[in-house]
């Protein structure tokens, strides 16, 4: 009989004391599951305002935001592929080929049409991707692959007989540009990026994905067209990779065949630190946002440090196998 | 109940002896000694990577790392003085790497893409911190054993022979060969019925990853040097040379003799393009259509990876 008050006071007693903690745990789960990005691009500032703060200068830090532009919007296509559980890593194949249409002269056509024909190019590359991902049901991961190395090893195989020439002036114009201070790649970033978020956020299409990611069966028994949203994500992550090659043309001024091979693996990692991963919007499309300038800094930062070309590759490396850890770690 | 097991079928058997018997009947020069001895020697790096993707594979992985890891191997090999010990370190190096991508994908739950594809491209890097540009020293011994012949036969050929007949023993020949079948056709049911699947997928990740660094030691063998880019290309190509055998990427179907007509097809072709004087940078584009070709025949239920 004794026993019963004396144990209700000790649970009022602890549960009086751990108020505070309990909130401050409630905070840390809640900081927890934002995406790594967040925190990753703080901890960078930080680091960056103390070792080398010319970094955040205001001449150049909207020059790393330009510099980020390709990237951020190649994780908006990943992304979407992405929350549908696919994946797309055939951007690099696809800007090659921008690339070569744009610079070469292969076509003796004017710079609009040129740039007509290289959005018929990812328009062809996003349907032949979603037919053999959706109707063939191959792995996404192997088409991707494969189509890239087809498109590198054409483009290769071609510009052997030719020297590389200019990107059109149009493009070079456009990335040197600034409106308002704000440099043409960003503005043309925040162009996709906006309405791609509103479109998530507010349209049946949205609700689609995300049933898709959730729970494919379950969205294909409740009539969800699961099939054309994957589909559809696929084609839309194809024409952007030619936004892509339009930016990163433009910023070179030449043809190249190198141009834009690490998109593919450093928009899968700006995709997972976003917190989006197979299935998961869970970081919306803030977070990848984010997570392209963090990485586009963090390289830039290294550099700084005089880290060379294995450190970046090892840290790439890293970054996404710690990122793709937390997630699944979180998730259990 | 073996034939499905294996995935061999005719076509999977039928491609490498059209492909031979086309070359034989276009290019003469295709059937001389040492055009044959000459494609003995390129397959035979593929053909021990690829075993290793099979294993991988049969526990429904994949593994893209093992490109990094021949070329790692072949650094490592190439920049230490004493060859068994750049040998031993290359192995443990193997090892490790085996460790990791098994335990991130059994114990963390990694998709393996995306697992291997960090380890790859974190391996990559180490390379060129290794040995930056190609180069080094490979003893004369070493490149005796992956160049010459042993009773007119090509030494490569025995190389090929000693690693198939290793992962045949493995896998018909022992329990745990059993398990690996067991855990890529269900691994839910396997787990339910004693096999240990964590264990075993994780040992599946170090074979592959011991055969790349085998396949490494070769070819820095076969071209006395080392170099920090030599096995970029094995990743999909020995996935491709999997998925031409017949063998299932979802795991649990599978085979040796699949593999070795697999990788006997991709070596084929690569000398029926050297021979027709077509650009060798098409080779990319031909293995990216084979592999397309390959994997759009395998029925799979799942939408998406």
């Amino acid at each position: 009989m004794t026993a019963a008050p004396q144990s209700l006071g000790d649970g009022a007693a602890t549960s009086a004391a751990s108020a505070t903690p309990a909130r401050w745990r409630r905070a840390a789960r809640w900081l927890l599951a934002l995406p790594p990005a967040y925190a990753a691009t703080a901890l960078l500032l930080l680091l960056a305002a103390v070792l080398r703060p010319q970094l955040l200068s205001a001449f150049l830090l909207p020059l790393i935001a330009r510099q980020a532009a390709p990237l951020g919007l190649a994780v908006i296509g990943q992304s979407l592929v992405m929350r549908a559980r696919s994946i797309d890593l055939s951007s690099g194949g696809v800007i090659v080929g921008v690339s070569y249409i744009l610079t070469s002269g292969f076509f003796p056509v004017s710079d609009a049409v040129a740039m007509m024909m290289c959005v018929g190019l990812g328009l062809a590359v996003g349907v032949i991707n979603g037919i053999l991902i959706v109707k063939a049901r191959a792995s996404s991961m192997i088409v991707t692959l494969a189509v890239a190395m087809i498109l590198l090893g054409i483009v290769i195989a071609l510009s052997q007989f030719r020297a590389p020439g200019d990107a059109p002036e149009f493009l070079r114009e456009l990335a040197r540009l600034r409106v308002l201070g704000i440099p043409v790649p960003v503005l043309v970033w925040l162009a996709v990026l906006v309405p791609v978020a509103l479109l998530l956020r507010s349209t049946v299409f949205g609700r689609y994905l995300d049933a898709v990611g959730a729970n494919p069966q379950a969205a294909a028994l409740s009539g969800i067209p699961h099939l054309r949203v994957i589909f559809v994500g696929h084609v839309a992550s194809a024409l952007i990779s030619v936004l892509c090659g339009f930016i990163l043309v433009g910023f070179v001024g030449k043809g190249s065949v190198t141009l834009g091979q690490d998109l593919a693996l450093n928009s899968l990692a700006a995709a997972i630190l976003g917190g989006v991963n197979f299935g998961n919007g869970k970081g919306g499309m803030l977070g990848p946002a984010v997570a392209a300038f963090m990485l586009t800094f963090l390289f830039n930062f290294l550099t700084s440090l005089g880290l060379g070309e294995p450190g970046r590759l090892m840290l790439q490396g890293a970054i996404i196998a710690a990122a793709a850890l937390a997630y699944s770690l979180n998730k259990k | 109940m073996r034939s499905i097991r294996s995935g061999v079928s005719r076509y999977t058997l039928g491609l490498p002896l059209l492909l031979f018997a086309v070359l034989a009947f276009a290019v003469p020069a295709f059937l001389a000694p040492q055009n044959l001895a000459n494609i003995s020697g390129q397959i035979t790096a593929l053909l021990i990577v690829t075993l290793g993707q099979l294993v991988v594979a049969l526990v429904a992985g994949i593994d893209l790392s093992v490109g990094s890891v021949v070329s790692i191997a072949s650094c490592l090999v190439a920049t230490q003085s004493d060859p068994v010990w750049g040998i031993t370190l290359a192995l443990a190096l193997g090892l490790v790497v085996g460790l990791v991508n098994g335990a991130g994908v059994a114990l963390a739950g990694i998709h393996p893409l995306i697992m291997t594809l960090a380890s790859m491209t974190f391996l990559q890097g180490f390379a060129f911190l290794i040995l930056p540009i190609p180069g080094g020293q490979i003893p004369p011994a070493l490149g005796q054993l992956a160049n010459g012949t042993l009773w007119g036969l090509p030494l490569p050929l025995l190389w090929c022979a000693v690693c198939a007949a290793v992962v045949a023993l493995l896998l018909h020949r022992t329990r745990l060969g059993l398990h690996i079948f067991a855990v890529g056709a269900n691994a839910h049911s396997a787990q339910l019925n004693g096999v240990r699947s964590v264990a075993v997928v994780m040992t599946a990740y170090v074979v592959c990853s011991l055969l790349a660094v085998v396949a490494g030691i070769y070819l820095a063998s076969r071209v006395a040097s080392g170099d920090p880019t030599m096995g970029a290309s094995f990743g999909l190509e020995s996935v491709t040379a999997v998925a031409l055998g017949g063998v299932q990427l979802t795991g649990g179907v599978g085979s040796i003799l699949g593999v070795v007509t697999g990788a006997l097809s991709l070596g084929l072709i690569t000398n029926g393009i050297n021979l027709f004087g077509v650009s060798p940078f098409l080779r990319g584009a031909i293995t990216g259509g084979l592999l397309l070709a390959a994997v759009c025949v395998q029925r799979r239920r799942t939408v998406g990876l």
